[in-house]
């Protein structure tokens, strides 16, 4: 099972008057390293497009461990649960980097659509071969 | 060797079965379900993450494929029409097995 590291720094304007990052920055977080994982499998927004779909987040959830603050560096770590149904799962842990403590942990699920909005039930094509490859590297056999 | 109308409300209940097997429902039995009640929404209240469980359930048990929403509106209007696609299309397999 691996996992894809994503490092960024926690920016002033992420905290709020208590000095702490204020929660829904850590979906943003999740985003920029999602990001990361699927441009490695021509899977970026755009991407998705011209194959013809989309796939929208249609739960997210996290449990906030630790307060990050300004200027805090800090690792986002992902990865994808092995599919069981035709949909991603993205697992994250944001980590401080100096100690490596866990400041947060959570899970996306996306759903993917035809551009019409049709939910499809089964991968086909060349969508499925880049999932497929994206699910090989993070379940390498 | 069952009738056909035997054989169609035996497939019924193992749907049900498979429904509430498959999706976990906690406060539903099978006799709970309604053969001609809309499994999504109003009905049984199942959402498009429940959709994509079962497909992948009824593959497995009755090698029927469902691939989209599209599809999966006629499929799950309701337990009889459930049953009555997975017999449209396993005879229709059946026949092209025959023929191939």
């Amino acid at each position: 099972m691996r996992w894809v590291e994503t490092t960024t720094t926690v920016r002033f304007n992420e905290v709020d008057q208590w000095g702490i990052t204020w929660y829904g920055h850590y979906f943003a977080w999740f985003e920029l390293a999602r990001m990361k994982v699927l441009e490695k499998f021509s899977l970026l927004p755009e991407e998705f497009t011209a194959l013809g779909f989309i796939a929208p987040v249609v739960s997210a959830q996290c449990e906030f461990k630790k307060p990050a603050r300004t200027n805090d560096v800090i690792t986002i770590q992902t990865h994808l649960l092995k599919p069981q149904t035709a949909s991603l799962t993205f697992r994250f842990e944001i980590l401080l980097q100096n100690d490596g403590s866990l400041l947060a942990k959570g899970e996306t699920l996306q759903v993917l659509q035809r551009l019409d909005g049709t939910v499809i039930y089964k991968l086909t094509g060349t969508l499925k071969d880049r999932v497929e490859s994206m699910v090989q590297y993070f379940w390498p056999d | 060797m069952q009738t056909p109308l035997l054989e169609r409300n035996n497939l019924l209940v193992n749907l049900k079965e498979l429904i509430v097997r498959t999706l976990r429902l906690e406060d539903v039995s099978p006799e709970d379900i309604v053969d001609a009640e809309p499994l999504f929404g109003e009905g049984l209240g199942l959402d498009s993450i429940d959709a994509l469980e079962l497909v992948v359930a009824i593959e497995r048990e009755y090698q029927v494929e469902i691939p989209d929403a599209e599809v999966g509106r006629r499929a799950f209007a309701s337990v009889n029409a459930l049953g009555d696609f997975i017999l449209e299309k396993s005879s229709a397999q059946k026949a092209s097995d025959a023929v191939g």
